[in-house]
């Protein structure tokens, strides 16, 4: 199943995070992909401060992020991820696992051979500006 | 005292000697460098540490002339880190100092950094302000002394290094970024494009993803999907580069004018910047204060700042159990007294 979401600014992104974020259950998987800065995590940013946290960053050097209030959140990205064996180092197939945390992947497509079978997938498009087109593929 | 510094929370596997406050040895094994000795491409983290720690170990006594029980404090990076990278250097530390019935101490890496500046010969003066930049971090702080440090902001979203390689590959250049920019920029006009400094809730923290967005839009404005051609690239290196370095500098500036410090250090990878390094004489002699930057190889992930902060932290008998474990992220940054504003 797939649908297409037209945002024309922040405000309008910080709307679909809100209603986005009302969806998501414990264990659920995103996976987000798009250009370099397509807004892949100034969405998980927004979103996340639904759940009464308010200190998202960028994962790209971190690879992972963690974070806890309402909900427990894994912010991840393969962003410098050059083969997908290092994820064993990072312990990436023991925290996808994870059923009590929601799990955020940016550049997921890098490797998507890792990726869990069941997982939401959000890709974002550059339209003009600020606007972004957003396809939301559930698996 | 003989400490013995181990780093490896990210691509840097790094050991330093110590000795009763001077350093002997800091070696660093860049995953790069191994990849150039190790025949096979390595990869991110924990595999080549281990397979260059023990060598690196080695070397390092050697340069120190040192035995291996000769070393009172065994430190090394805790976190925060890639957790199978920092286990690999914590791990090792751990088994050492307990097989030969010395002393451990957990070294947040952030710390490491904040106190790097007392590898110079010209040390900060407490209290100072210090800016904490590089790929993962961005902090703006007060060291008030060895174990007193306010947190006045961070990065809300990248961090200036990550900004600088992002820009780097939105340019079309190659990774490292942030030296590739840096060299454009020396030929370039930083005035010519003026790219955006965010401005925020609380004046000391930072944000650089819309910056990002904004040279993305340049991009497309300018060029569409094509390359941008060479002759281009030093003005946008430089106009980039400019507003990196005055956001940092701005809030370093208004810091600087609210609380009464002796010294302005900024340390971590992206200090090795000469921009930013430039601009930061000049605002810490306008203040009339001392300005502290670590050379080159203290600047990037390294052990001397990790065996430094050992010492700091062993001199005032903050020692760690064995069982203290590695932790990925900054949030359990409570080794010393970290308080907000």
């Amino acid at each position: 199943m797939e649908r297409v979401v037209e945002i024309k600014d922040l405000d309008e992104l910080r709307e679909f995070a809100r209603e986005f974020a009302k969806r998501l259950n414990d264990g659920d998987c995103v996976v987000l992909t798009g250009d370099l800065g397509s807004g892949k995590t100034t969405f998980v940013k927004e979103l996340c401060k639904n759940f009464g946290i308010e200190n998202v960053t960028s994962p790209s050097f971190a690879i992972i992020n963690e974070y806890e209030n309402e909900r427990k959140i894994y912010h991840l990205d393969f962003y410098r991820i050059k083969r997908w064996e290092e994820l064993i180092n990072i312990g990436y197939f023991e925290l996808i696992q994870n059923e009590e945390a929601i799990k955020f992947i940016e550049w997921g497509d890098l490797f998507s051979n890792v990726l869990p079978s069941k997982r939401i997938e959000l890709k974002f498009e550059i339209v003009e500006e600020d606007k972004r087109k957003i396809t939301i593929e559930e698996h | 005292m003989n400490v013995l510094g181990i780093e490896s929370s990210c691509d840097e596997t790094s050991v330093a000697v110590i000795s009763n406050g001077k350093l002997l040895s800091n070696l660093i094994a860049s995953q790069h460098f191994h990849k150039l000795y190790g025949g096979v491409v390595p990869e991110l983290s924990s595999r080549a540490h281990l397979q260059i720690i023990m060598p690196l170990l080695k070397q390092a006594l050697t340069e120190s002339k040192l035995e291996l029980n000769e070393v009172d404090v065994v430190a090394a990076t805790a976190g925060p880190g890639l957790i199978g990278a920092l286990l690999v250097g914590l791990s090792f530390a751990k088994g050492l100092a307990f097989s030969l019935n010395k002393k451990f101490v957990a070294v947040n890496h952030i710390e490491g950094h904040i106190f790097s500046g007392f590898l110079m010969e010209e040390k900060p003066e407490f209290p100072y302000l210090c800016l904490v930049v590089s790929g993962g971090h961005t902090l703006l702080l007060i060291v008030k002394s060895e174990t007193e440090i306010i947190k006045l902001g961070t990065t809300v979203d990248d961090a200036a290094g990550e900004a600088f390689d992002k820009a780097a590959k939105l340019m079309g250049l190659e990774y490292p970024g942030g030296p590739l920019i840096q060299k454009y920029a020396r030929l370039g006009n930083p005035e010519r494009f003026p790219f955006p400094i965010a401005k925020l809730k609380n004046p000391y923290d930072f944000s650089f993803s819309g910056l990002k967005t904004a040279l993305l839009r340049f991009k497309q404005k300018e060029y569409g999907n094509s390359k941008i051609p060479e002759a281009d690239l030093p003005d946008i290196a430089a106009s980039f580069q400019n507003a990196i370095v005055k956001a940092l500098i701005l809030k370093a500036e208004k810091a600087l004018s609210e609380f009464k410090v002796n010294s302005l250090s900024i340390v971590g990878g992206v200090a090795a910047n000469e921009r930013l390094k430039n601009e930061a004489l000049t605002l810490a002699s306008k203040f009339g204060i001392k300005a502290v930057i670590p050379l080159p190889e203290y600047c990037g992930d390294n052990a001397a700042m990790i065996a430094y902060r050992g010492m700091l932290l062993a001199k005032n008998n903050m020692f760690n159990s064995f069982e203290f474990n590695a932790y990925p992220s900054l949030k359990k940054i409570n080794f010393s007294n970290w308080k907000s504003i």
